[in-house]
């Protein structure tokens, strides 16, 4: 499948003649939330499937629902405006992780070496499997998308090419349910008409400064020669350079996610509040969440980031410094508070709140000093430890701290009785509210 | 020829001194280690029992002779069977898989979903049952599926006869379907699970 261009009007000479130095599969699932929504109920099939409910927006949309018009973040009343038929269904977060976990596992009969980049996309390295699937790289692309459909009853859209940063031009190149194989000696084709910003990785600000040096397509800027780029661009641009001209820079990533660099929670609730404790109530729990997933991965934050989104879409944030480094919400409530009252201010309706945990460094007891209350310090490493305990086995937030009380008296969303997600009530036998089968359910009636 | 290896001698060494040990019920002097070891000098004998010392192997009384340690038992000498031999009951237990592992066969393709007609009782697959359905089989005549025949979903047996494909039903108060369109199968249903408590 090569774009609609003929050799001859095209930009001349390829950017490379080596066809297959390594072979680098990028797949992404097509509408992936709605796709699995319509794996499960078959009846909606075909139908414009919307999901989000929960959140008063559009989180994902079925191509029949975009062709209507339908895009997301879009409010629901906007899209009961444009698409009257649409059905609208609250997340259900299980099945579509479910339904992620069966994807990476196909990718993993293929070729061991699969980077899980998003819950609906992943890079996969094929290099070398020609002779083991007998056929070229294009057909064991078409295997897969194939397996996937079969099994899992969604399509996904694949590109495969000579570097990460080309296999995701190919993947978007023919949506949904493509397959797009750009060698070597086709990569030019491909990024004659393409805007440098679309290029993975380039965004609005370095877009428009090549634009000033006049480079428009991403075909201009891989031409461009080395002393240019290295004259003004900086060392990730470079390396997206190098990918465009085909040489594989960023590998595939296998090993799963061990460490992060910040870790953030937040979350919307309607109706919007102007009530100081409630919207401080949604700050704390998110506090706690942050710090559960910190203690999880065994780091501790040295800087605390608080924000709260007005009913107006305005984001108020204040950072503060943690010291010594913690992950535990005792010690974090206080900056978190004084954080709090700078940004509150009454008679504003606040629609979300978030916090973000930032500069993590390994929890291993380094960080303290001899002024620390040690003593006490492991008295909350115990109680956390504890606490984390009563969490695995009864579920999240079985015990937390007062000041998030108010979340647990309030619905998080107006209306969310009716917006749980059918797998969450219809239970088989064994099944409960915290614990279900790992198996995603058909909704057929036979 | 080659020189044996440092763990060699000193497993012969063991295996020498925990022979006399068996035969003599006393533990060697360390005159007689030299000759166990081949050892001419008191001194080498001395550094050959330090190292069997450490290793836990012999110990000292306070006198200075020797107690054996892990030789009393010959098993656990050897080293590399240390480990212990396998029970028989985990040998068995080797061959056993769960019941995921019986009801579930690819499990990537699988999926739940609870019976709410009667059509196919005499298959014993009654309503609220759960059935497991994969989607990765292709589908056989004779195989329980889950299909849709002209826009509406059903489970019942297939049968194929050259051309012609019917569903069955396992219910005499259900007629058999032909496809008159268009027929989809979703899956095959290779399990029924019924839990009663």
């Amino acid at each position: 499948m090569t774009p609609e261009t003929t050799h001859e009007t095209t930009g001349g000479q390829p950017l490379t003649i080596r066809s297959w130095p390594q072979a680098i599969l990028h797949i992404d699932a097509d509408a992936f939330f709605a796709s699995c929504e319509q794996a499960i109920h078959p009846e909606l099939k075909g139908r414009p499937v919307i999901t989000g409910k929960e959140r008063g927006i559009v989180a994902a949309a079925s191509y029949e629902a975009k062709a209507r018009g339908v895009k997301r973040g879009m409010r629901l009343f906007e899209v009961r405006q444009v698409c009257r038929d649409a059905v609208i269904l609250p997340s259900d977060y299980e099945t579509y992780s479910l339904f992620s976990i069966r994807m990476f596992e196909i990718l993993r009969r293929f070729s061991p070496e699969v980077e899980e980049y998003s819950i609906d996309e992943a890079f996969v390295d094929l290099t070398g499997l020609r002779r083991t699937f007998h056929g070229s790289y294009g057909s064991i692309a078409d295997k897969i998308r194939r397996t996937i459909e079969r099994e899992l009853g969604i399509t996904a859209s694949v590109g495969v090419s000579l570097s990460k940063v080309l296999a995701k031009i190919g993947s978007k190149h023919n949506k949904p349910n493509g397959t797009t194989i750009i060698p070597g000696r086709d990569i030019h084709l491909y990024l004659e008409r393409l805007a440098v910003g679309s290029v993975w990785g380039i965004g609005a600000n370095t877009a428009a400064l090549l634009n000033k040096h006049g480079i428009y397509t991403a075909l201009q800027f891989a031409r461009k020669d080395e002393a240019f780029i290295k004259r003004y661009l900086s060392k990730p641009y470079q390396a997206i350079w190098r990918e465009l001209n085909g040489r594989s820079v960023f590998g595939v990533i296998t090993e799963t996610k061990s460490t992060y660099q910040s870790i953030s929670k937040a979350k919307t609730f309607t109706p919007p509040s102007a009530d100081e404790a409630f919207v401080f109530s949604q700050v704390s729990k998110n506090l706690e969440n942050a710090c559960i997933k910190a203690r999880r991965y065994k780091l501790a934050a040295t800087r605390l980031i608080v924000f709260i989104r007005g009913q107006d879409y305005r984001n108020y944030g204040v950072e503060l410094r943690i010291a010594p480094p913690s992950a535990h919400p005792y010690y974090l409530i206080e900056p978190l508070t004084e954080g709090f009252k700078k940004l509150y201010k009454t008679n504003i309706l606040y629609r979300q709140t978030g916090v973000v945990l930032s500069g993590l460094v390994p929890d291993d007891g380094s960080g303290y000093t001899l002024f620390d209350d040690m003593v006490k310090i492991q008295k909350m490493v115990k109680i956390y430890e504890a606490l984390d305990t009563l969490s695995a086995k009864y579920g999240k937030h079985t015990v937390h701290h007062g000041t998030s009380l108010l979340t647990k008296q309030q619905l998080q969303h107006e209306g969310d009785r009716q917006d749980i997600p059918v797998r969450k009530t219809a239970l088989f036998k064994g099944e409960n509210r915290r614990q279900r089968l790992g198996l995603p359910v058909l909704n057929i009636k036979v | 020829m080659k020189k044996p290896h440092a763990d060699d001698k000193l497993r012969t060494r063991i295996t020498d001194m925990s022979a006399f040990f068996h035969n003599n019920g006393r533990m060697p002097s360390f005159s007689e280690l030299g000759e166990i070891f081949h050892l001419r000098s008191k001194s080498s004998v001395h550094k050959a029992v330090g190292k069997l010392e450490t290793l836990g192997v012999i110990s000292k009384d306070n006198r200075g002779r020797l107690i054996p340690g892990s030789i009393k038992s010959t098993v656990k000498l050897l080293g590399t069977v240390e480990a212990g031999f396998p029970s028989p009951a985990e040998e068995e237990l080797a061959d056993t898989i769960s019941l995921d592992d019986m009801l579930i066969k690819n499990r990537e393709a699988t999926f739940l979903l609870k019976v709410s007609g009667d059509s196919m009782s005499g298959a014993g697959i009654l309503p609220g049952d759960m059935v497991i359905v994969d989607k990765g089989q292709t589908p056989k005549s004779g195989d329980i599926v889950i299909a849709e025949v002209d826009g509406q979903w059903t489970m019942k047996y297939l049968r194929k006869r050259g051309e012609a494909v019917t569903l069955i039903p396992a219910n005499p108060n259900y007629k058999p379907i032909k496809p008159k369109i268009d027929l989809k199968i979703a899956g095959v249903v290779t399990a029924v699970v019924r839990k009663l408590k």
